[in-house]
Protein backbone atom coordinates (compact mmCIF):
# COMPACT_ATOMS: atom_id res chain seq x y z
CA UNK A 1 0.00 0.00 0.00
CA UNK A 2 1.31 3.43 -0.91
CA UNK A 3 0.83 6.60 1.09
CA UNK A 4 -1.67 7.90 -1.45
CA UNK A 5 -3.66 4.68 -1.31
CA UNK A 6 -3.72 4.87 2.47
CA UNK A 7 -4.91 8.47 2.36
CA UNK A 8 -7.61 7.54 -0.11
CA UNK A 9 -8.98 4.88 2.22
CA UNK A 10 -8.57 6.90 5.40
CA UNK A 11 -10.66 9.71 3.92
CA UNK A 12 -13.65 7.44 4.51
CA UNK A 13 -12.77 6.89 8.17
CA UNK A 14 -15.52 8.50 10.21
CA UNK A 15 -14.59 11.26 12.64
CA UNK A 16 -16.44 9.43 15.42
CA UNK A 17 -13.91 6.58 15.20
CA UNK A 18 -16.63 3.99 14.69
CA UNK A 19 -14.67 2.42 11.84
CA UNK A 20 -11.77 1.32 14.03
CA UNK A 21 -12.84 -2.32 13.90
CA UNK A 22 -13.57 -2.33 10.17
CA UNK A 23 -11.05 -4.55 8.42
CA UNK A 24 -11.21 -2.38 5.32
CA UNK A 25 -9.25 0.27 7.22
CA UNK A 26 -6.85 -2.15 8.96
CA UNK A 27 -3.86 -1.90 6.68
CA UNK A 28 -4.19 1.84 6.18
CA UNK A 29 -4.46 2.40 9.94
CA UNK A 30 -1.38 0.28 10.57
CA UNK A 31 0.47 2.25 7.93
CA UNK A 32 -0.56 5.54 9.56
CA UNK A 33 0.67 4.21 12.89
CA UNK A 34 4.06 3.38 11.47
CA UNK A 35 4.62 6.37 9.21
CA UNK A 36 4.89 9.67 11.20
CA UNK A 37 4.12 11.81 8.16
CA UNK A 38 1.03 9.84 7.26
CA UNK A 39 0.10 9.68 10.93
CA UNK A 40 0.26 13.49 11.20
CA UNK A 41 -1.81 13.83 8.04
CA UNK A 42 -4.42 11.45 9.43
CA UNK A 43 -4.59 13.31 12.75
CA UNK A 44 -5.03 16.61 10.93
CA UNK A 45 -7.67 15.16 8.68
CA UNK A 46 -9.65 13.71 11.58
CA UNK A 47 -9.47 16.97 13.53
CA UNK A 48 -10.81 18.81 10.51
CA UNK A 49 -13.56 16.24 9.98
CA UNK A 50 -14.57 16.48 13.62
CA UNK A 51 -14.72 20.28 13.47
CA UNK A 52 -16.84 20.27 10.32
CA UNK A 53 -19.19 17.58 11.64
CA UNK A 54 -19.62 19.50 14.88
CA UNK A 55 -20.50 22.74 13.12
CA UNK A 56 -22.90 21.18 10.64
CA UNK A 57 -24.70 19.39 13.44
CA UNK A 58 -25.74 22.79 14.80
CA UNK A 59 -27.91 23.55 11.77
CA UNK A 60 -31.56 23.21 12.80
CA UNK A 61 -34.67 22.67 10.72
CA UNK A 62 -37.05 25.62 10.53
CA UNK A 63 -39.79 25.83 13.15
CA UNK A 64 -43.02 24.33 11.90
CA UNK A 65 -41.47 21.77 9.54
CA UNK A 66 -42.37 18.85 11.78
CA UNK A 67 -45.95 20.08 12.04
CA UNK A 68 -46.13 20.61 8.29
CA UNK A 69 -44.95 17.04 7.67
CA UNK A 70 -47.53 15.58 10.02
CA UNK A 71 -50.31 17.75 8.64
CA UNK A 72 -49.46 16.90 5.07
CA UNK A 73 -49.31 13.17 5.62
CA UNK A 74 -52.43 13.17 7.74
CA UNK A 75 -54.26 14.64 4.82
CA UNK A 76 -53.32 11.61 2.76
CA UNK A 77 -53.77 13.22 -0.61
CA UNK A 78 -51.44 12.07 -3.37
CA UNK A 79 -52.33 14.83 -5.80
CA UNK A 80 -49.34 16.95 -4.82
CA UNK A 81 -45.82 16.87 -6.14
CA UNK A 82 -42.50 18.17 -4.94
CA UNK A 83 -41.43 21.63 -5.92
CA UNK A 84 -44.68 23.43 -5.30
CA UNK A 85 -43.43 25.15 -2.18
CA UNK A 86 -44.73 25.00 1.34
CA UNK A 87 -48.14 25.86 0.03
CA UNK A 88 -48.77 22.31 -1.08
CA UNK A 89 -49.58 21.52 2.53
CA UNK A 90 -52.51 23.85 2.21
CA UNK A 91 -54.00 21.72 -0.52
CA UNK A 92 -53.49 18.57 1.48
CA UNK A 93 -54.96 20.08 4.59
CA UNK A 94 -57.99 21.20 2.62
CA UNK A 95 -58.55 17.68 1.42
CA UNK A 96 -58.25 16.44 4.99
CA UNK A 97 -60.71 18.98 6.22
CA UNK A 98 -63.25 17.90 3.64
CA UNK A 99 -62.72 14.25 4.48
CA UNK A 100 -62.98 14.70 8.24
CA UNK A 101 -65.72 17.24 8.48
CA UNK A 102 -65.86 20.98 8.03
CA UNK A 103 -68.29 23.45 9.52
CA UNK A 104 -68.62 27.04 8.51
CA UNK A 105 -70.75 29.72 10.11
CA UNK A 106 -70.62 31.99 7.12
CA UNK A 107 -71.30 29.74 4.23
CA UNK A 108 -72.44 26.16 3.81
CA UNK A 109 -69.53 25.35 1.47
CA UNK A 110 -66.13 24.15 2.57
CA UNK A 111 -63.52 26.68 3.73
CA UNK A 112 -60.78 27.51 1.31
CA UNK A 113 -57.42 25.79 1.53
CA UNK A 114 -55.75 28.63 3.42
CA UNK A 115 -58.32 28.41 6.20
CA UNK A 116 -58.02 24.65 6.43
CA UNK A 117 -54.24 24.73 6.38
CA UNK A 118 -54.11 27.33 9.12
CA UNK A 119 -56.60 25.37 11.23
CA UNK A 120 -54.63 22.17 10.69
CA UNK A 121 -51.46 23.92 11.68
CA UNK A 122 -53.08 25.22 14.88
CA UNK A 123 -54.46 21.80 15.83
CA UNK A 124 -51.15 20.09 15.17
CA UNK A 125 -49.25 22.65 17.17
CA UNK A 126 -51.75 22.29 19.98
CA UNK A 127 -51.23 18.54 20.25
CA UNK A 128 -47.45 18.97 20.23
CA UNK A 129 -47.87 20.32 23.78
CA UNK A 130 -45.21 22.99 23.44
CA UNK A 131 -47.20 25.94 24.55
CA UNK A 132 -47.36 29.05 26.63
CA UNK A 133 -46.73 32.70 25.86
CA UNK A 134 -44.10 34.47 27.89
CA UNK A 135 -43.20 38.04 28.54
CA UNK A 136 -45.22 40.77 30.18
CA UNK A 137 -47.29 41.72 27.09
CA UNK A 138 -48.17 38.06 26.57
CA UNK A 139 -49.22 37.82 30.19
CA UNK A 140 -51.50 40.81 29.78
CA UNK A 141 -53.05 39.28 26.68
CA UNK A 142 -53.64 35.97 28.45
CA UNK A 143 -55.31 37.82 31.32
CA UNK A 144 -57.68 39.50 28.86
CA UNK A 145 -58.43 36.22 27.14
CA UNK A 146 -59.21 34.50 30.41
CA UNK A 147 -61.63 37.19 31.56
CA UNK A 148 -65.06 35.61 31.70
CA UNK A 149 -67.26 36.72 28.85
CA UNK A 150 -64.57 38.60 26.93
CA UNK A 151 -64.42 38.23 23.18
CA UNK A 152 -61.35 37.34 21.16
CA UNK A 153 -59.03 40.30 20.60
CA UNK A 154 -58.96 42.24 17.35
CA UNK A 155 -56.41 44.19 15.38
CA UNK A 156 -56.41 47.09 17.83
CA UNK A 157 -55.70 44.88 20.83
CA UNK A 158 -52.76 42.97 19.36
CA UNK A 159 -49.28 44.49 19.18
CA UNK A 160 -47.77 41.69 17.16
CA UNK A 161 -44.20 42.92 17.07
CA UNK A 162 -44.14 43.74 20.76
CA UNK A 163 -45.51 40.34 21.71
CA UNK A 164 -43.05 38.54 19.48
CA UNK A 165 -40.07 40.59 20.52
CA UNK A 166 -40.73 40.29 24.23
CA UNK A 167 -40.68 36.51 24.32
CA UNK A 168 -44.16 35.42 23.38
CA UNK A 169 -43.92 31.94 21.94
CA UNK A 170 -43.38 32.29 18.20
CA UNK A 171 -43.72 29.44 15.73
CA UNK A 172 -43.51 29.31 11.97
CA UNK A 173 -46.23 28.55 9.49
CA UNK A 174 -45.44 28.55 5.78
CA UNK A 175 -42.46 30.77 6.45
CA UNK A 176 -44.31 33.32 8.56
CA UNK A 177 -44.16 34.11 12.25
CA UNK A 178 -47.14 33.07 14.30
CA UNK A 179 -47.44 34.06 17.94
CA UNK A 180 -49.21 31.70 20.29
CA UNK A 181 -50.66 32.03 23.76
CA UNK A 182 -52.59 29.57 25.89
CA UNK A 183 -55.53 30.51 28.04
CA UNK A 184 -58.21 28.83 30.10
CA UNK A 185 -61.88 29.72 29.84
CA UNK A 186 -64.65 27.91 31.73
CA UNK A 187 -62.27 25.12 32.64
CA UNK A 188 -61.17 24.40 29.06
CA UNK A 189 -57.73 25.08 27.60
CA UNK A 190 -57.47 27.07 24.36
CA UNK A 191 -54.55 28.08 22.14
CA UNK A 192 -54.71 31.34 20.21
CA UNK A 193 -52.55 31.79 17.11
CA UNK A 194 -52.06 35.14 15.40
CA UNK A 195 -50.15 35.90 12.22
CA UNK A 196 -49.99 39.00 10.06
CA UNK A 197 -52.04 39.16 6.89
CA UNK A 198 -49.03 39.30 4.60
CA UNK A 199 -48.42 35.65 3.83
CA UNK A 200 -49.87 32.78 1.87
CA UNK A 201 -52.51 32.13 4.48
CA UNK A 202 -53.98 35.57 4.03
CA UNK A 203 -54.39 35.08 0.32
CA UNK A 204 -57.31 32.87 0.99
CA UNK A 205 -58.47 33.40 4.57
CA UNK A 206 -61.16 36.04 4.52
CA UNK A 207 -63.47 37.04 7.31
CA UNK A 208 -64.82 34.04 9.11
CA UNK A 209 -65.05 32.48 11.50
CA UNK A 210 -64.84 29.00 10.04
CA UNK A 211 -64.80 25.93 12.26
CA UNK A 212 -62.82 22.83 11.47
CA UNK A 213 -62.90 19.59 13.43
CA UNK A 214 -60.25 16.89 13.30
CA UNK A 215 -59.72 13.81 15.39
CA UNK A 216 -57.15 15.59 17.55
CA UNK A 217 -59.22 18.70 18.20
CA UNK A 218 -61.04 21.61 16.63
CA UNK A 219 -60.11 25.08 15.51
CA UNK A 220 -61.83 28.30 14.60
CA UNK A 221 -60.18 30.52 11.98
CA UNK A 222 -61.02 34.13 11.20
CA UNK A 223 -59.33 37.31 10.12
CA UNK A 224 -59.56 41.06 10.35
CA UNK A 225 -57.81 43.88 8.56
CA UNK A 226 -54.41 43.09 10.10
CA UNK A 227 -54.28 39.52 11.28
CA UNK A 228 -55.30 35.93 10.65
CA UNK A 229 -56.41 34.21 13.84
CA UNK A 230 -56.88 30.60 14.84
CA UNK A 231 -57.96 29.28 18.19
CA UNK A 232 -57.63 25.56 18.82
CA UNK A 233 -58.88 23.34 21.59
CA UNK A 234 -59.84 19.78 22.41
CA UNK A 235 -63.03 21.11 24.00
CA UNK A 236 -64.97 20.97 20.74
CA UNK A 237 -66.57 23.37 18.31
CA UNK A 238 -69.31 24.53 20.68
CA UNK A 239 -66.68 25.69 23.16
CA UNK A 240 -64.97 27.58 20.36
CA UNK A 241 -68.22 29.21 19.28
CA UNK A 242 -68.70 30.61 22.77
CA UNK A 243 -65.40 32.46 22.51
CA UNK A 244 -66.33 34.40 19.40
CA UNK B 1 -48.41 2.58 10.80
CA UNK B 2 -50.51 4.52 13.28
CA UNK B 3 -50.22 8.25 13.88
CA UNK B 4 -48.12 7.88 16.99
CA UNK B 5 -45.60 5.60 15.31
CA UNK B 6 -45.43 7.89 12.32
CA UNK B 7 -44.85 10.91 14.57
CA UNK B 8 -42.01 9.01 16.23
CA UNK B 9 -40.50 8.28 12.84
CA UNK B 10 -40.74 11.95 11.90
CA UNK B 11 -39.21 13.04 15.20
CA UNK B 12 -36.30 10.66 14.76
CA UNK B 13 -35.40 11.62 11.22
CA UNK B 14 -36.80 14.95 10.07
CA UNK B 15 -33.94 17.09 11.37
CA UNK B 16 -31.11 15.06 9.78
CA UNK B 17 -33.14 14.73 6.60
CA UNK B 18 -33.57 18.50 6.53
CA UNK B 19 -29.83 19.06 6.89
CA UNK B 20 -29.20 16.61 4.08
CA UNK B 21 -31.82 18.30 1.92
CA UNK B 22 -30.44 21.74 2.73
CA UNK B 23 -26.96 20.75 1.64
CA UNK B 24 -28.35 19.36 -1.62
CA UNK B 25 -30.90 22.00 -2.54
CA UNK B 26 -29.02 25.00 -1.08
CA UNK B 27 -32.36 26.55 -0.25
CA UNK B 28 -34.32 26.28 2.99
CA UNK B 29 -37.70 26.27 1.35
CA UNK B 30 -36.78 23.58 -1.17
CA UNK B 31 -35.20 21.56 1.63
CA UNK B 32 -38.45 21.70 3.59
CA UNK B 33 -40.37 20.54 0.53
CA UNK B 34 -37.99 17.64 -0.02
CA UNK B 35 -38.35 16.44 3.56
CA UNK B 36 -42.13 16.71 3.43
CA UNK B 37 -42.26 14.89 0.13
CA UNK B 38 -40.04 12.12 1.48
CA UNK B 39 -42.31 11.46 4.45
CA UNK B 40 -45.34 11.73 2.24
CA UNK B 41 -43.94 8.98 0.01
CA UNK B 42 -43.24 6.88 3.08
CA UNK B 43 -46.82 7.27 4.23
CA UNK B 44 -48.41 6.56 0.89
CA UNK B 45 -46.32 3.81 -0.68
CA UNK B 46 -46.61 0.74 1.44
CA UNK B 47 -44.30 1.61 4.31
CA UNK B 48 -45.74 -1.33 6.23
CA UNK B 49 -43.88 -3.69 3.92
CA UNK B 50 -40.52 -2.32 4.91
CA UNK B 51 -38.53 -3.08 8.01
CA UNK B 52 -38.48 -0.17 10.41
CA UNK B 53 -34.82 -0.83 11.10
CA UNK B 54 -34.14 0.18 7.53
CA UNK B 55 -36.27 3.30 7.68
CA UNK B 56 -33.34 5.69 7.99
CA UNK B 57 -31.58 4.39 4.91
CA UNK B 58 -34.86 4.27 2.99
CA UNK B 59 -35.69 7.87 3.88
CA UNK B 60 -32.29 9.20 2.83
CA UNK B 61 -32.35 7.23 -0.40
CA UNK B 62 -35.83 8.46 -1.21
CA UNK B 63 -34.97 12.07 -0.45
CA UNK B 64 -31.92 11.85 -2.68
CA UNK B 65 -33.98 10.32 -5.49
CA UNK B 66 -36.55 13.06 -5.14
CA UNK B 67 -33.83 15.68 -5.25
CA UNK B 68 -32.37 14.20 -8.43
CA UNK B 69 -35.85 13.94 -9.93
CA UNK B 70 -36.50 17.59 -9.13
CA UNK B 71 -33.17 18.64 -10.56
CA UNK B 72 -33.90 16.95 -13.84
CA UNK B 73 -37.20 18.81 -13.96
CA UNK B 74 -35.81 22.18 -12.91
CA UNK B 75 -33.20 23.50 -15.29
CA UNK B 76 -32.62 26.49 -13.02
CA UNK B 77 -30.64 24.38 -10.62
CA UNK B 78 -28.40 22.84 -13.23
CA UNK B 79 -25.57 25.29 -12.79
CA UNK B 80 -23.07 24.34 -10.13
CA UNK B 81 -20.25 26.26 -8.61
CA UNK B 82 -17.06 25.74 -10.48
CA UNK B 83 -14.72 24.71 -7.75
CA UNK B 84 -11.42 23.13 -8.70
CA UNK B 85 -11.27 19.37 -8.22
CA UNK B 86 -7.58 19.42 -7.39
CA UNK B 87 -5.99 18.08 -4.26
CA UNK B 88 -5.97 20.20 -1.14
CA UNK B 89 -4.20 18.60 1.80
CA UNK B 90 -5.47 19.33 5.33
CA UNK B 91 -3.37 21.76 7.33
CA UNK B 92 -3.64 23.02 10.91
CA UNK B 93 -5.14 26.30 9.76
CA UNK B 94 -8.14 24.42 8.35
CA UNK B 95 -9.25 23.27 11.79
CA UNK B 96 -8.82 26.76 13.25
CA UNK B 97 -10.82 28.20 10.37
CA UNK B 98 -13.76 25.88 10.93
CA UNK B 99 -13.68 26.65 14.66
CA UNK B 100 -13.92 30.37 13.91
CA UNK B 101 -16.85 30.01 11.51
CA UNK B 102 -20.43 29.63 12.61
CA UNK B 103 -22.56 26.71 11.50
CA UNK B 104 -24.36 28.67 8.80
CA UNK B 105 -21.10 29.60 7.11
CA UNK B 106 -19.83 26.03 7.22
CA UNK B 107 -23.08 24.87 5.65
CA UNK B 108 -22.75 27.64 3.05
CA UNK B 109 -19.30 26.35 2.16
CA UNK B 110 -20.56 22.79 1.90
CA UNK B 111 -23.32 23.96 -0.42
CA UNK B 112 -20.75 25.23 -2.91
CA UNK B 113 -19.09 21.83 -3.26
CA UNK B 114 -20.03 19.97 -6.42
CA UNK B 115 -23.27 18.11 -5.96
CA UNK B 116 -21.63 14.79 -6.77
CA UNK B 117 -19.40 15.14 -3.74
CA UNK B 118 -21.82 17.05 -1.55
CA UNK B 119 -24.27 14.20 -0.98
CA UNK B 120 -21.74 11.69 0.39
CA UNK B 121 -19.96 14.41 2.35
CA UNK B 122 -23.18 15.42 4.05
CA UNK B 123 -24.03 11.87 5.04
CA UNK B 124 -20.46 11.38 6.25
CA UNK B 125 -20.33 14.53 8.36
CA UNK B 126 -23.89 14.95 9.48
CA UNK B 127 -25.07 11.39 9.83
CA UNK B 128 -21.82 9.70 10.70
CA UNK B 129 -22.67 7.14 8.04
CA UNK B 130 -20.07 4.56 7.08
CA UNK B 131 -18.89 4.30 3.48
CA UNK B 132 -21.08 1.20 3.16
CA UNK B 133 -24.16 3.02 4.46
CA UNK B 134 -23.50 5.95 2.14
CA UNK B 135 -23.13 3.56 -0.78
CA UNK B 136 -26.48 2.01 0.10
CA UNK B 137 -28.23 5.34 0.55
CA UNK B 138 -26.95 6.88 -2.67
CA UNK B 139 -27.01 3.60 -4.59
CA UNK B 140 -23.42 3.83 -5.78
CA UNK B 141 -20.45 1.43 -5.39
CA UNK B 142 -18.24 1.61 -2.30
CA UNK B 143 -15.20 2.66 -4.32
CA UNK B 144 -17.17 5.54 -5.76
CA UNK B 145 -18.10 6.68 -2.28
CA UNK B 146 -14.47 6.65 -1.16
CA UNK B 147 -13.40 8.56 -4.22
CA UNK B 148 -16.12 11.16 -3.77
CA UNK B 149 -15.30 11.59 -0.09
CA UNK B 150 -11.64 12.14 -0.89
CA UNK B 151 -12.26 14.66 -3.63
CA UNK B 152 -15.17 16.25 -1.82
CA UNK B 153 -13.12 16.92 1.29
CA UNK B 154 -10.50 18.59 -0.83
CA UNK B 155 -13.15 20.83 -2.40
CA UNK B 156 -14.67 21.57 0.97
CA UNK B 157 -11.36 22.83 2.38
CA UNK B 158 -11.06 25.22 -0.53
CA UNK B 159 -14.69 26.24 -0.15
CA UNK B 160 -14.29 26.91 3.58
CA UNK B 161 -11.29 29.10 2.90
CA UNK B 162 -13.17 31.00 0.20
CA UNK B 163 -16.37 31.33 2.23
CA UNK B 164 -14.59 32.69 5.27
CA UNK B 165 -12.88 35.31 3.19
CA UNK B 166 -16.25 36.39 1.75
CA UNK B 167 -17.89 36.60 5.15
CA UNK B 168 -21.54 36.16 6.06
CA UNK B 169 -22.83 37.89 2.91
CA UNK B 170 -22.95 34.52 1.17
CA UNK B 171 -25.43 33.03 3.65
CA UNK B 172 -27.91 31.08 1.54
CA UNK B 173 -30.39 29.78 4.10
CA UNK B 174 -32.51 31.20 6.90
CA UNK B 175 -31.45 30.80 10.48
CA UNK B 176 -33.77 29.06 12.86
CA UNK B 177 -35.79 31.33 15.05
CA UNK B 178 -36.90 28.53 17.30
CA UNK B 179 -39.47 28.20 19.96
CA UNK B 180 -38.98 30.60 22.79
CA UNK B 181 -41.17 29.03 25.37
CA UNK B 182 -42.39 25.61 26.27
Amino acid sequence: MTTDEAKFILCAFRPSGRDTGDSAFGEALRFAGEDPVLGAWFAQSRAHDGAVAGKLGLVSPPPGLREAILAGVRAGDSRTSVGLGWGWIAGLAAAAAVAIGVFSMRAPGRPDSGTSAYAGFAINDMVSEKHGGRGEPAGALVAELQAKGSKMPGADQIDFEKLRDTGCRTVNFAGHDVIEVCFVRDGALFHLYVTRRDGPVSDSVAGGPSFIAEAAGAAAVWSDRRFDYAVASTAGIEALRKLL
Amino acid sequence: MNNEAFAELVDAHYAPLYRFALSLSRNGSDAGDLVQQTFFIWATKGHGLRELSKAKSWLFTTLYREFLRGRRRDSRSSSLEDLPAGEREPVAEDVDRVSRMDAALVMAALQTVDETFRAPLTLFYLEDMSYQEIADALEVPIGTVMSRLSRGKSQLRIALERTESLGPKVLPFPTTKGTRAS
